[in-house]
């Protein structure tokens, strides 16, 4: 049998309408009438990639100007340069990410995991070229602290962040929020490299990229359970009725 | 069928006819010719709180998504709830639709989270019900036996949940490759794939079932 021949006998099939019971369509209009009101749409995506953009800057400028400039100080121009510049690309394609999530029938390009695994591959190439230093000295102890750092500084990101976008509606919440952590979590690694003074290669490699994978999966834990949470709390109100 | 609503006629030349059967255009022939333009201005209208414009759309879109929420096993009462529950969904946040987007896209994608919603509670409660069963021994009532499946239903019946969604926004909804990618928030070469292995399960399962074109009709 030919794909022609199959796509014949799917448009047969597919040719009958399918009736609904005016009772049921006029159930559904009269359900939406007492709360017909204008809404605004929401702003176009460039508007708010833009805004995610700024806030995650802002929460990485504020969170360094608490901790000290002392990173961004040591750097090299070509250092300096390259890192800011890969992160700030990094924010604005996350930020079209977490904003493509909040509003459905949006395109999607990669899987959610390809864009997460993508933004760490070019985070990793950029330090792997810029850090030279490859001795290892108090790797976990010195790691642990930074990948904490980041990861706190990528709370208040990730709050701020889903309020710019509270107004969405998320159809896949689990990939909403991992998207929402990757983006904060750039915020975190921004807050790293502006303030953390160990340019051991296998330390900025390891901890400081290891924030957006924590962060993304952290977001993406939350979701999850609020989705449970929201899912489990419905079922027992129908359960109770 | 035709519809009336506020004074309009909303099948005449709206979008609901038929095409040919002869239509030339292999895979990528719509069942229905679609304005996608109409929807849209619709879309804006109910956005800025034109009722009228609201139950065009739910005259419109109503049995497509009613269709695509009776899915194999749901019933056709689960159907009509599921069908509620989505324009609920829809009228709540209405307002994350854009009017440069495509529209249809936007209603599927709202639909599917309707159903996936569903079918994971309804999960939750046969977990529950089989608890309850082995306590009290008391047989489960209520459940609504799936109405008698359909040439379509039967038709997709041997696909995978995610292959059948996509053949059925492709075929029932006329909706294009790049739409169906919007409305699964799948990569265009994702849906590609999905519609590759559909058409090659359902040769499999036709060969298989020796399911042959009769003169002017199938057997």
């Amino acid at each position: 049998m030919k794909d022609k021949e199959i796509d014949d006998l799917l448009k047969t099939a597919a040719r009958p309408s399918h009736e609904v019971e005016a009772v049921s369509l006029q159930r559904v209009a009269a359900s939406l009438q007492s709360s017909m009101r204008p809404v605004h749409p929401l702003p176009p995506t460039w508007v708010l990639t833009g805004a995610l953009a700024l806030l995650c800057a802002a929460v990485a400028l504020l969170g360094a100007g608490r901790a000290g400039f002392d990173g961004f100080e040591k750097m090299d121009l070509m250092q300096r340069a390259l890192i800011f510049a890969t992160l700030g690309v990094l924010t604005c394609l996350s930020g079209i990410w977490f904003a493509h999530e909040m509003i459905p029938g949006s395109r999607r390009w990669l899987s959610p995991g390809a864009v997460l695994g993508l933004t760490v591959l070019a985070l990793l190439g950029v330090f792997a070229l810029l850090f030279r230093d490859y001795h290892v000295s108090h790797f976990v102890s010195a790691g642990t602290k930074c990948l904490i750092t980041g990861v706190i500084h990528a709370i208040p990101a990730g709050l701020l962040s889903w309020l710019v976008l509270r107004r969405g509606f998320a159809v896949n919440s689990v990939s909403a929020g991992l998207a929402a952590g990757a983006l904060a979590g750039l915020a975190g690694v921004g807050v790293l490299e502006l303030h953390c003074v160990n340019f051991q290669a296998i330390h900025v490699l390891v901890w400081h990229t290891a924030v957006i994978p924590v962060s993304g999966a952290s977001g993406a834990l939350v979701a999850w359970a609020l989705r449970f949470r929201v899912g489990h709390g419905s079922h027992e109100r129908t359960v109770s009725e | 069928m035709v519809i009336r609503r506020a004074g309009v006629d909303l099948t005449a030349g709206n979008g609901l006819q038929e095409l040919s059967s002869n239509d030339p255009g292999g895979a990528k022939t719509l069942p229905f010719v679609r304005p996608e333009g109409d929807l849209e201005s619709l879309m804006v209208r109910y956005q800025d709180g034109d009722f009228a414009a609201a139950t065009a759309l739910i005259d419109r879109l109503s049995p497509q998504l009613h269709r695509f929420l009776n899915a194999q096993f749901t019933s056709r009462a689960d159907a009509d709830d599921l069908l509620q529950e989505t324009w609920l969904h829809i009228h709540k946040v209405r307002h994350t639709y854009r009017p440069s987007e495509p529209v249809l896209p936007w209603f599927y994608a709202i639909a599917r989270y309707v159903r996936t919603d569903h079918y994971r509670k309804s999960i939750r409660i046969a977990a529950r019900e089989r608890r309850l069963e082995d306590m009290s021994k008391i047989p489960a009532t209520g459940a609504g036996e799936p109405d008698q499946a359909d040439s379509w239903q039967a038709l997709l019946a041997p696909l995978p949940e995610s292959q059948r969604e996509v053949i059925e926004m492709l075929k029932v909804a006329g909706m294009s490759l790049e739409e169906v990618a919007r409305a699964t928030s799948s990569s265009l070469g994702s849906v590609k794939q999905r519609v590759h292995r559909a058409y090659k399960k359902l040769r499999e399962t036709m060969d298989a079932t020796g399911l042959k074109k009769r003169s002017g009709g199938w057997s």
